[in-house]
């Protein structure tokens, strides 16, 4: 899609670029001696800079304290200036929290606010993944600043189309590669959290193990919906077509048993099909198993 | 010697990040400015650091950075944040080797002129196999309110405790907002006479008309819709008002056919040159 205003492609990838010609002036800088510089010097040099910086907090003050009032109308970079202001004066562990807490969006920095030499001229960011709450794997993405802008390394999975997304993104806008990247590895872990669950808890459910392969994106098995049956009647194929979701997009089910003239079994066939759907896994074989004690109830009363 | 040196490299930084926070406001390119300062002092501290590393107003510099070049990279900006622990763990546990804690945060901040509040819990449970960390409890006040789809979402998210698909979809979300609001400010500027914007450059709505048949209008709506997985899909429907004799002359039916044949020409055209085309062909005549 195309953006009247690209301004992230501005952003991201001209401070990376930026960072280039600043790596190689700082590395020139560390080969320098340091200069002898006598202790009065200094000195001096630290009172003036500290009320040069005194003087601007005022100001910077000031400059919020009238943006606050007109916050009706602000922009969104004066929002950003508010921001600024706030991290310069906060202390190191509220910046170091919030750093920690950009986790939470998908996307932070590997190892942030780290110290020590960095050896590689790059930014290393890592992509958290959840499933309805459940926070599940984290991978990480090492860019190299160069041009063209490459990846480094990474811990993407072999099988998630890694290339293709770089190839589309990469190079014009990093803020929606990485995006898109969050969105196939937080299908991933969805579809693999469900699979896992399944045979996790419901393995009482099912003829032999799940059948799966490595993108989760291809499931099949037999199971039971009655916990007392000794039959297994119905087999499931469950394709997910589209890598961004965590439903299906092709559900068959087959009823295998031998009472196969009743209309009851092919009612709950397709009724299966509608749920496989419409719900995650393994919380269909949740109302599977609550539909089963709902039945032995009745049974026992 | 060094920690005075630090002290320089440290107060210079606080000076230069200051001097930016002083700036006025510029034209949308500011952010990326900025953003290029920031990077390029991530890396100009980072290789004092290790001549100082122990310097905290040193970090401080670079900490900054870091946390200006996440914001422009996600555009998500956290302003606030803050945890709590508490250690759930009974004796029972203890004996089983299963420790629980309960963490709950508080995060607020903004995503360009959208400002949210959000309080969660999150479980930690380890066991001898296993860590597993589940958000029990999410709560989410945003504003401003105008934005009617995203109430929707809200409710959505907080029901199925998904905070990461919150922030994705509300960073794709204000991406179309301010696409959608550029789109029909250029418009706007370009075709002064024939285009409005009834309810702003913001809203979902603008209206084209010929300047010499002013009975003509065409409406187009323009939503922006977050789906049940949370991806962000722009919906655009064209509306028609014309006069009633129009109607009546309308033989071959044009004007009821022109809401799909609107949505045929999005699939084509795209957003940007199926508007053009549409406000082109009620200009015909004019100097464009």
């Amino acid at each position: 899609m195309e953006w009247a205003n690209d301004k992230s492609k501005g952003g991201v990838l001209a401070h990376l670029e930026r960072l280039e010609t600043q790596m190689s002036r700082s590395c020139k800088n560390l080969e320098d001696p340091p200069r002898e510089t006598a202790e009065s010097d200094l000195g001096t040099k630290i009172r003036k800079l500290r009320c040069l910086r005194d003087k601007l907090r005022a100001e910077v003050k000031q400059r919020q304290a009238r943006i606050k009032a007109s916050t009706a109308n602000a922009e969104p970079d004066q929002t950003l200036e508010i921001s600024e202001q706030e991290a310069v004066g906060g202390k190191e562990e509220n910046m170091k929290a919030i750093l920690q807490a950009y986790r939470f969006t998908g996307i932070n920095l590997f190892a942030s606010g780290l110290s020590g030499k960095r050896t590689s001229r790059g930014v290393c960011v890592c992509i958290s993944t959840a499933f309805e709450g459940n926070l599940l794997d984290s991978y990480f993405v090492d860019l190299v600043i160069q041009k063209p802008l490459r990846i480094h390394h990474h811990s993407v999975p072999v099988f998630i189309p890694l290339e293709e997304i770089s190839a589309k993104y990469l190079q014009t806008n990093i803020q929606h590669f990485l995006f898109c990247l969050c969105e196939y590895l937080n299908a991933y872990a969805g579809r693999k959290y469900q699979a896992d669950q399944l045979q996790r808890d419901f393995a009482a459910f099912l003829a032999g193990p799940l059948q799966r392969n490595s993108l989760c994106n291809l499931l099949s098995f037999t199971y039971k919906v009655e916990p007392q049956s000794r039959s297994f009647p119905f087999c499931a194929r469950l394709l997910y077509k589209d890598l961004t979701t965590t439903l299906p997009t092709d559900v068959t089910i087959t009823y295998q048993g031998t009472d196969a003239s009743s209309t009851s079994w092919e009612e709950q066939r397709a009724s299966h099909e509608n749920l496989f759907f419409t719900k995650p896994l393994h919380q269909v074989f949740t109302s599977f198993a609550r539909n089963g004690e709902r039945l032995d109830m009745s049974l026992v009363s | 010697m060094d920690a005075r040196r630090a002290e320089v490299r440290a107060l210079e930084a606080e000076i230069a990040a200051l001097r930016r926070a002083c700036e006025e406001p510029r034209a949308p390119g500011e952010d990326t400015s900025r953003a290029r300062k920031s990077l390029q002092e991530v890396h100009q501290s980072d290789s004092g650091e290790w001549a100082a590393s122990k310097d905290l107003r040193g970090h401080l510099g670079h900490l900054e950075s870091e946390l200006l070049f996440l914001s422009t990279l996600t555009g998500i900006n956290i302003i606030n944040y803050s945890m709590k622990t508490e250690d759930l763990t009974s004796t029972e546990n203890t004996e089983k080797s299963i420790k629980k804690v309960l963490q709950r945060h508080r995060l607020s901040g903004n995503c360009h002129m959208i400002t949210f509040q959000l309080e969660f819990q999150i479980l930690e449970i380890q066991n001898k196999e296993s860590l597993s960390s589940v958000i029990t409890d999410l709560n989410i006040i945003m504003e401003p309110t105008e934005y009617s789809e995203l109430s929707e979402f809200v409710s959505r998210a907080e029901d199925r405790r998904d905070l990461l698909m919150f922030f994705r979809s509300l960073h794709f979300f204000v991406e179309w907002c301010e696409y959608r609001k550029c789109t029909f400010e250029h418009f706007k500027e370009k075709y002064s006479e024939a285009v409005r914007l009834p309810e702003g450059a913001a809203s979902s709505c603008m209206v084209v008309q010929s300047p010499r048949q002013p009975g003509f209008e065409l409406v187009i709506i323009w939503r922006i819709q977050i789906d049940d997985e949370g991806k962000v899909l722009p919906k655009l429907d064209l509306l028609t008002k014309v006069p009633q004799q129009a109607l009546e002359l309308d033989k071959n039916r044009v004007l009821e056919t022109a809401p799909l044949g609107f949505r045929a020409l999005l699939g084509v055209l795209g957003i940007e040159a199926t508007l053009e085309s549409l406000i082109k062909s009620l200009c015909v005549g004019e100097n464009h």
